[in-house]
């Protein structure tokens, strides 16, 4: 018995069958930790995508795909090791977890083995930019998001902001983006706060925006769950009653059911199931095969993820990692379940739609889904 | 100076040597993906031999050099990192540092020094510490190392992943540099400052009155320790190529420390054999968790069950093997001879030169006054016999004499020399030496290694091995030598006590009811050397004993102690017509009661 396990434990491990009829993906994402709340939820749209095009005989007809999955646990040096054993498996392309820096963690694996690679809701611009030809993202840019939202708040007639930023990862100094957009605009900073990813006490912060006189007409962050919510409910205890705009972070069941407290929150995201929209047949597909609906935009941007690398098998015709590669960087109008997805002309950085969403009455409401004048969008850069 | 036999050391390092060399050449032939599995685990037996240094050899278990690995990886990886990524990485960086790009080698070495300085500054305060303590205060260390590596933006980005470091860390490299690690850990720990730490793990107190500085032999190894830590970060940085401060704790604290402890913390077998059991079974966890099928049963992925088994694995250890797999020995140690005892011309006795006085000693603790003005006086050569009734003072007498209580007031002289408020190992030094009234031992050391460390630990360590084997010889436990010191008999432990105290070479010799749990016969022969002691070596002995005939035949001198006070002193005989003794032992007569 022991022998047995042993020996299907080695098998489980090295024989990814690798012929010309798979293609073999490797996903080196978080499924626990604490970007697990984005990676979970991606990789369920993920294996839905795979199940359709496997149930429809495969890519073109006739590659079938094989996902084989490993936990990094949200950490960069579990990242780089995960991705060296995929690497080592001989897989076509391999996913990374949804946020820059274990993604970047990456970098020298895929680069050295060729092998390109996706991360599955990173948005930080500077992530292909710095992760060379081999990375790839599949959300929209921090910086497009940004104009998005700076546009939105000054058509709006906002005029003055406040941000609360981290610099703990890029994601999280996506306000900094935002200032610069606003200020573009026109608009002005009253003021720059800081904080700690995990440290949930915001009272200070909140205090001092209270204090403002008057009060900044807008509050902008992207800071995520746990800690968005526990800044949320500080400022409105503190009387701020600032407009507060969130980023995708936020796209996540906890943000619906805050009550009150929620209400009139307005975030980016990465789509917005209108009527007779693809992502509302997505939404439809996914209930049926989990038996719940898709608890955020992630499972349906998973799905893409393998809608992309579909398209860049099918153009590439082969299962060749570099092959893909080329494809991928050159390709145009994707359809996902989120809209058009766009590779061609840009660092890997995606062009794909941005939509805006206010929370009322603990349900999504569609604010709009501009596309941004290039001429606002800030230029990727570390922070 | 190495403390054990050559045939052991020998052994030990071929064995490492060739066991690195054959996992390598297996390696190498089973391919790239077992070749970075073996990588990492000389990383991490690197990082568990570093802890075991300090862990094993002082007993304290440390959660904090972990961040030591941590100021190893950043500090060699800002070095190696290329100056154009650090312009676009790290734009704070001080122009010296930016410009810097190193090969992995110096790199390593510059920041094993640069890790040692901050060990030695955070060793000298945590040193002071004891047991439980000095474990929490460990676990302080790398909570604050963690804040200031994520709060130092501009040299380590913060809380986010450092990466673009080059990947340069191969197989053989981890396997060679492991090798260095080992070794120096073998080394340490039969050398004399390992031996006396080691000491001072079974029994500080004993430690410190045969002459060990404890808390230096700690900082020596807590900066060794470090230093071993910042290598295997260094080899980690630089096969990782990226990492987050997130690397460098909790988690990793965890897996280390459980292959030290599954192991056995005391021994580098243990280290070796921990790595191994732990990373084997991670991972076949590990590759488990992505699932798999036996048979027609497919196991869906379940996530985490690594970090379970090896939670299972400590729950094991912890209720079958409590000192791990290896146990307290090293293998070699179970099966080749131990040092072979090389005769060697007996040391020249020094003999008593200095009167021990004694003025005015008082102790208090709190409101409770144990001694109250007692003065004590011993001549050269004499053996001065100590009685009382329980709770008497006598212990605490002995005490201050002998340095481990400081007195409240009064004074100690030997010769002149003012020895008040010295510490133990120090008084040891000026040729005081004792036993315990409840054995002291160092119990899992053996008795040549008990009584060789004291001579190590006094005058210098002159003649070590011949003061040693001296001793040994004298007491007659010569016989004993391989064995481990908590394995004796007591009266034989008893005799081993005494031996250690004679192997500091001693002017005065206290000893603590010497003859407790003898029978008649070894009362008697303890008796004999006791006597000969001062005859022929002239060593002055103070000795506090319950059996009245021991005191009597032997002392030159009784003084008999009561609630604290000295209420009377003289020869045998005029002891045993004093009014106040009789008294204090047979209580006063009906008579004088009302």
């Amino acid at each position: 018995m022991k022998h047995l396990i042993l020996t299907s434990a080695i098998l489980a491990a090295l024989t990814a069958p690798i012929g010309a009829e798979t293609l073999t993906i490797g996903t080196a994402t978080a499924q626990t930790g604490g970007l697990a709340y984005a990676d979970v939820p991606t990789m369920q749209g993920m294996k839905l995508a795979v199940e359709e095009i496997n149930a429809a005989g495969g890519i073109d007809g006739a590659t079938k795909i094989v996902l084989l999955e490993k936990d990094v646990r949200s950490d960069p040096a579990q990242t780089s090791i995960a991705a060296q054993e995929l690497a080592d498996a001989g897989v076509s392309v391999i996913v990374l977890p949804g946020d820059s820096d274990p993604a970047l963690a990456a970098i020298g694996v895929v680069s050295s083995a060729e092998i390109p690679a996706i991360s599955t809701v990173a948005s930080s611009p500077t992530l292909p930019e710095i992760g060379g030809d081999y990375m790839f993202s599949n959300f929209p840019g921090d910086n497009v998001q940004a104009a998005v939202s700076a546009k939105w708040a000054w058509d709006e007639g906002y005029k003055t902001a406040w941000i609360v930023y981290s610099p703990d990862t890029q994601y999280t100094t996506m306000p900094l983006y935002f200032r610069d957009v606003f200020e573009k605009l026109g608009g002005e900073m009253l003021g720059v706060s800081t904080n700690t990813i995990g440290q949930q006490d915001f009272s200070a912060i909140a205090t001092t925006i209270a204090a403002q006189d008057p009060q900044p007409d807008l509050v902008m962050t992207s800071a995520y769950e746990p800690d968005f919510p526990s800044m949320l409910i500080a400022l409105r205890a503190a009387g701020v009653t600032s407009q507060v705009i969130g980023s995708d972070g936020i796209d996540s069941p906890t943000t619906f059911s805050l009550g009150d407290v929620g209400e009139n929150v307005v975030f980016t995201t990465a789509g917005f199931a209108t009527k007779g929209s693809p992502l509302e047949a997505f939404d439809k597909a996914f209930e049926q095969k989990y038996g719940t609906a898709p608890e955020s935009i992630y499972s349906a941007v998973g799905y893409d993820l393998i809608k992309v690398i579909e398209a860049a098998v099918i153009v590439a015709g082969s299962t060749e990692p570099k092959k893909i590669r080329d494809a991928m960087a050159d390709l145009e109008n994707v359809q996902g379940a989120t809209g058009l997805i766009t590779y061609k002309g840009t660092n890997g950085m995606p062009v794909r739609q941005v939509s805006l969403i206010r929370v009322k009455d603990g349900g999504r409401e569609l604010v709009g889904q501009p596309s941004p004048d290039a001429n606002l969008i800030p230029a990727p850069r570390m922070q | 100076m190495l403390t054990s036999s050559r045939t052991q050391l020998l052994a030990s390092g071929g064995m490492i040597i060739m066991l690195s060399v054959i996992a390598v050449f297996v390696a190498t032939w089973f391919g790239p993906a077992t070749e970075r599995m073996l990588t990492v685990f000389f990383i991490s037996l690197t990082a568990v031999v570093g802890i075991g240094v300090y862990s094993g050899n002082s007993g304290i278990l440390s959660f904090g050099h972990v961040a030591f690995m941590g100021v190893g990886a950043y500090a060699s990886s800002l070095l190696t990192v290329p100056a154009a990524l650090k312009g676009a990485t790290l734009p704070g960086l001080p122009t010296w540092l930016a410009d810097v790009e190193l090969t992995l080698i110096p790199a390593t070495l510059i920041a094993m020094v640069f890790t040692a300085v901050v060990a030695l500054a955070v060793g000298a305060a945590i040193s002071k510490l004891e047991g439980s303590a000095a474990t929490i205060a460990t676990l302080g260390l790398l909570i604050i190392v963690h804040g200031v590596i994520i709060g130092w933006r501009d040299v380590t980005r913060g809380a986010q992943s450092f990466f673009g470091v080059p990947r340069v860390t191969d197989l053989v490299t981890a396997a060679a540099f492991c090798v260095v690690a080992l070794l120096l850990a073998r080394l340490y720990r039969d050398s004399v400052s390992g031996l006396r730490l080691r000491a001072g793990r079974e029994n500080a107190i004993a430690a410190g009155a045969v002459g060990v500085r404890i808390r230096w032999e700690r900082l020596i190894s807590f900066v060794l320790a470090a230093a071993i830590m910042a290598l295997a970060g260094a080899m980690m940085a630089h096969f990782l190529g990226a990492f987050s401060p997130k690397k460098f704790y909790f988690n990793d604290t965890f897996l280390l420390l459980a292959m030290l402890i599954v192991g056995g913390m005391s021994t580098v077998t243990g280290a070796i054999t921990g790595a191994v059991v732990i990373t084997l079974v991670t991972e076949i966890l590990r590759r488990l968790e992505s699932g798999f099928s036996i048979g027609v049963f497919d196991v869906p992925p379940i996530f985490g069950t690594a970090q379970i088994g090896i939670g299972l694995i400590i729950l094991l250890a912890m209720f079958r093997k409590v000192d791990g797999l290896a146990g307290l020995k090293e293998w070699e140690e179970r099966v080749l001879p131990g040092s072979t005892l090389i005769a060697q011309v007996a040391p020249p006795s020094v003999g008593a030169q200095d009167v021990l006085s004694g003025e005015g000693l008082t102790m208090q603790f709190g409101g409770l006054t144990a001694v109250d003005d007692v003065s004590i006086q011993i001549l050269p050569g004499q053996i001065v016999g100590l009685i009382g009734p329980n709770g008497s003072g006598k212990t605490t007498l002995l005490n201050m004499l002998s340095g481990i209580l400081t007195p409240t007031q009064g004074q100690i002289l030997l010769g002149g020399r003012d020895l008040t408020g010295l510490s133990s190992p120090k008084i040891a030094d000026q040729g005081i030496a004792r036993t315990f009234q409840n054995i002291r031992l160092f119990t899992n050391l053996t008795v040549y290694q008990n009584v060789l460390v004291a001579a190590l630990s006094t005058h210098r360590g002159k003649d070590a091995v011949a003061r040693a084997q001296t001793a040994l010889d004298w007491l007659d436990v010569m016989k004993h030598v391989a064995a481990d010191a908590g394995t004796l008999s007591y009266g034989d432990q008893r005799r081993v006590e005494i031996a250690r105290a004679l192997a500091c070479q001693p002017q005065v010799l206290f000893l603590d009811e010497p003859a407790a749990g003898m029978n008649r016969e070894e009362t008697d022969a303890l008796m004999e050397i006791l006597r000969r002691l001062s005859a022929d070596l002239g060593i002055s002995v103070l000795l506090v004993d319950h059996d009245l005939e021991l005191i009597n035949q032997l002392s030159d001198q009784i003084m008999v102690l009561n609630e604290g006070r000295m209420i009377a002193q003289g020869t045998p005989q005029e002891i045993r017509r004093n009014k106040a003794v009789i008294e204090a032992y047979l209580g006063t007569g009906r008579e004088n009661t009302n």
